[in-house]
């Protein structure tokens, strides 16, 4: 069997979105049913297909998973959580306070951190309640609390000052204030999640060097909250020896090294591998290969099924060119290629005489390493997350810290660590250089997200209505919302991947982005195996499998809608990159094309 | 004793910490709160989004409220709404509060609130 030993009760699984937890979660618990126990199955990530990936619908208490005896699962939207929250406070108040009050109240409970706290607090009832799952002899949760929401937890400073008594700050926790009786429950859940006895966390990653790295940096932070029984499951490893086929070669090649340049203590963790399953992982019989890849049949057939591709990148960067200067965001969930795609565009851009701004925040920046100064027109511009947030966090501090006792500076500091905070600071960073589309290209490959635009949109407005005045907004953020919204300036390219999660992950962003306003001008679909060229009869299985993603994107997501085919040479330095916009889908060469 | 009772909007934290900027007035006026405290007043606030019954206990704070959100902050003593829509300096709040300023404790005067939006929801 390949999946992860389970000896432990709880069981959390973590990791990037579509590195495989959801099926991961299911595969193993549908193992651990077979053989007898008796397992619920819990999701609490806003994203999941868990009901997909059973085939079951599911709701917030446990349900029966039908043709797998013992198993159950339950599912948790901690948006409606959010939700719940929300009108457990201000319902009260309805028609007591005036109505703008109740509406002020209300918008105070639609941020990340509600989210998450209400997620936690779901988990709590569950993990911190022994009554709760009695009757299971496995709990499985196919995401994991983040760090931040675990220290805030911890911070006693967190309930002792900041919650019973608001004088001094309010925080994320805010939207817990009439919850401080779930101290107790909370305290007895961080406790479980420590014991080694009782939960085990397995850290997933996909055999590349940006999923091992996020997943190192888990490890990392959950070990420093005495969360040390963990282990390392690498999904989705391919492996060919002898095919000679150029994509399935490169593919394997390229997983090989990221796992040889494995961080050394992730690398020193147990391990498990499971190997390439194309054909995804929906339904009860796909968990079961999913446990025993040995009895997979091998596929045969050297064929891609037919269907009518979107076109390559080089048409959408004809039409943006066209416009002379203006911004383009690509955006998107890390690891689909952002950074990929707007260095493409930007060298492309620059190809064609333009004087174009590429920014990123890639970490590595390598892409960008490659390109820079290689192209008359073009500079290459970073914006350091890290450096940002350290910048802005020292900022505060020395605002605000001198008025603080040591509780509350802790306070303070755990504020700063929320993901809220990494946005503003980049957010920051990133009205500085759309600012300079003005004259000519910025292509960007960061972006906020709906949530941070709506709320700078809300800071504008209370300005405007408050101050009477325009305060002290910076010219470049003032500037910066009507721009982000006139697609005559701004360009916004969703990018995304033909598999079930990164696609369900960018109609959400999407959705998000339409709240503040914004209306994407064409998504990419990246590293689409199907329009690759390859033969390999894995990868061939694996094409027909991005084909209802692809209609998706193409036909009813999008209105305009480009496809990148993998590449068997990585996409770096000018040639590589303008290889990737030139490059048109393969099967469109022999087969039918529209547009 | 006297009692000063601060009506904050619906903040999501009084630190100004998720605005654009960093707002120095909230962290500021915070420390001012404490100040007014050491000298003997007894100082309570309250925050719409989590002490929503404060205000509904208070009739003049909600009758201000009817004039919009724009009239908080409210302060109020001993019960007696003494100023709308603006967080008063330290200066402000000792004449209110007949605090006698030492030579060492220069006023702070500054307009304006804060970045950390009302209402925002960003953390």
């Amino acid at each position: 069997m390949s999946l992860p030993r389970t000896s432990t009760r709880f069981l959390f699984f973590t990791g990037k979105g579509g590195v495989g937890k959801t099926s991961l979660s299911c595969a193993t618990g549908l193992a651990l049913a077979e053989s007898g126990r008796a397992v619920l199955i819990v999701s609490t990530d806003p994203a999941s297909n868990l009901d997909e990936v059973l085939g079951v619908g599911l709701s917030q208490v446990p349900t029966a998973v039908p043709g797998a005896s013992g198993l159950f699962a339950l599912n948790i939207d901690p948006e409606a959580a959010a939700h719940g929250y929300r009108e457990r406070m201000v319902a009260p108040y309805r028609g007591i306070l005036p109505a703008a009050a109740i509406q002020s109240m209300e918008e105070q409970f639609s941020g990340a951190c509600t989210v998450e706290i209400a997620a936690f607090d779901e988990f709590s009832k569950l993990l911190g309640d022994p009554s709760a799952t009695a009757e299971f002899d496995h709990v499985i949760f196919d995401t994991a609390p983040t760090g931040h929401t675990l220290r805030l937890l911890t911070l006693p400073s967190a309930w002792d000052e900041f919650i019973s008594s608001s004088t001094s700050g309010a925080s994320c926790l805010g939207p817990l204030a009439g919850l401080e009786k779930q101290k107790a429950l909370y305290a007895a859940t961080v406790e479980r999640l420590s014991s080694a006895d009782e939960t085990t966390v397995i850290l997933v990653a996909r055999a590349d060097t940006a999923s091992l790295r996020e997943a190192n940096r888990t490890r990392a932070e959950l070990a420093d909250l005495g969360i040390r029984n963990q282990t390392l499951v690498i999904n989705g490893m391919f492996s060919d020896a002898t095919s000679g086929d150029p994509i399935a070669t490169a593919m394997a090649q390229r997983a090989t090294e990221a796992l040889t340049d494995m961080p050394a203590k992730l690398a020193g963790m147990p391990q498990t591998r499971i190997p390439f399953l194309p054909r995804g992982t929906v339904g009860l019989d796909a968990l079961r290969e999913m446990a025993h890849p040995e009895t997979v049949a091998s596929p045969t057939s050297h064929e891609m099924p037919e269907t009518s591709l979107p076109p390559g990148l080089n048409g959408l960067v004809e039409k943006m060119a066209s416009a002379g200067h203006g911004v383009i965001m690509t955006m998107g969930k890390g690891g689909v290629g952002k950074t990929t795609v707007a260095a493409a565009i930007a060298v492309a851009l620059a190809g064609k005489g333009h004087p174009v701004v590429l920014s990123t925040t890639d970490p590595a920046a390598h892409i960008a390493t490659t390109i820079d100064g290689a192209i008359p027109g073009l500079t290459v511009s970073r914006i350091d997350p890290a450096q940002e947030v350290r910048q802005y966090t020292e900022e505060v501090l020395a605002k605000a810290s001198q008025q603080l006792d040591a509780a509350g500076r802790a306070m303070l500091e755990e504020d700063l660590r929320s993901p809220c905070t990494e946005e503003i600071a980049v957010f920051r960073a990133f009205a500085r250089t759309v600012d300079e589309g003005k004259n000519g290209f910025v292509v960007l490959d960061t972006a906020p997200t709906g949530h941070t635009i709506l709320l700078l949109d809300a800071a504008e407005a209370y300005h405007r209505e408050v101050m009477r005045t325009q305060g002290d907004m910076p010219e470049a953020v003032r500037q910066l919302l009507p721009r982000l919204r006139d697609p005559s300036y701004t360009r916004v390219l969703i990018v995304t991947l033909p598999e079930a999660t990164p696609v369900h992950e960018a109609e959400r962003l999407s959705k998000d982005l339409a709240r503040a306003g914004i209306e994407p001008y064409a998504w990419v679909i990246n590293q689409s195996l199907l329009a690759s060229g390859t033969t390999h009869p894995v990868l061939c299985q694996r094409g027909a499998y991005e084909v209802p993603f692809i209609r998706r994107v193409a036909d009813q997501l999008s209105r305009e809608c480009a496809l990148i085919p993998w590449l068997a040479e990585a996409p770096v330095g000018r040639a590589g990159l303008e290889h990737l916009v030139a490059r048109q889908p393969y099967v469109e060469a022999h087969l039918s094309a529209v547009r | 004793m006297k009692k000063l009772e601060v009506f904050d909007p619906a903040m999501c934290c009084s630190t100004g910490v998720c605005g654009v900027d960093v707002d120095p007035i909230l962290a500021q006026f915070a420390a001012d709160l404490k100040w007014v405290a050491g000298h003997g007043v007894t100082v309570t606030r309250y925050n719409l989004g989590q002490e929503p019954q404060a205000f509904v206990a208070n009739p003049a704070v909600v009758k201000e409220m009817e004039g919009g959100m724009g009239r908080l902050p409210i302060i109020a003593i001993d019960g007696h709404i003494v100023s709308t829509g603006m967080y008063p300096s330290r200066h402000q709040l000792a004449q209110k509060l007949n605090i006698a300023l030492t030579a060492a404790e220069k006023p702070h005067i500054r307009v304006g609130v804060g970045d950390c939006t009302p209402g925002s929801g960003c953390c």
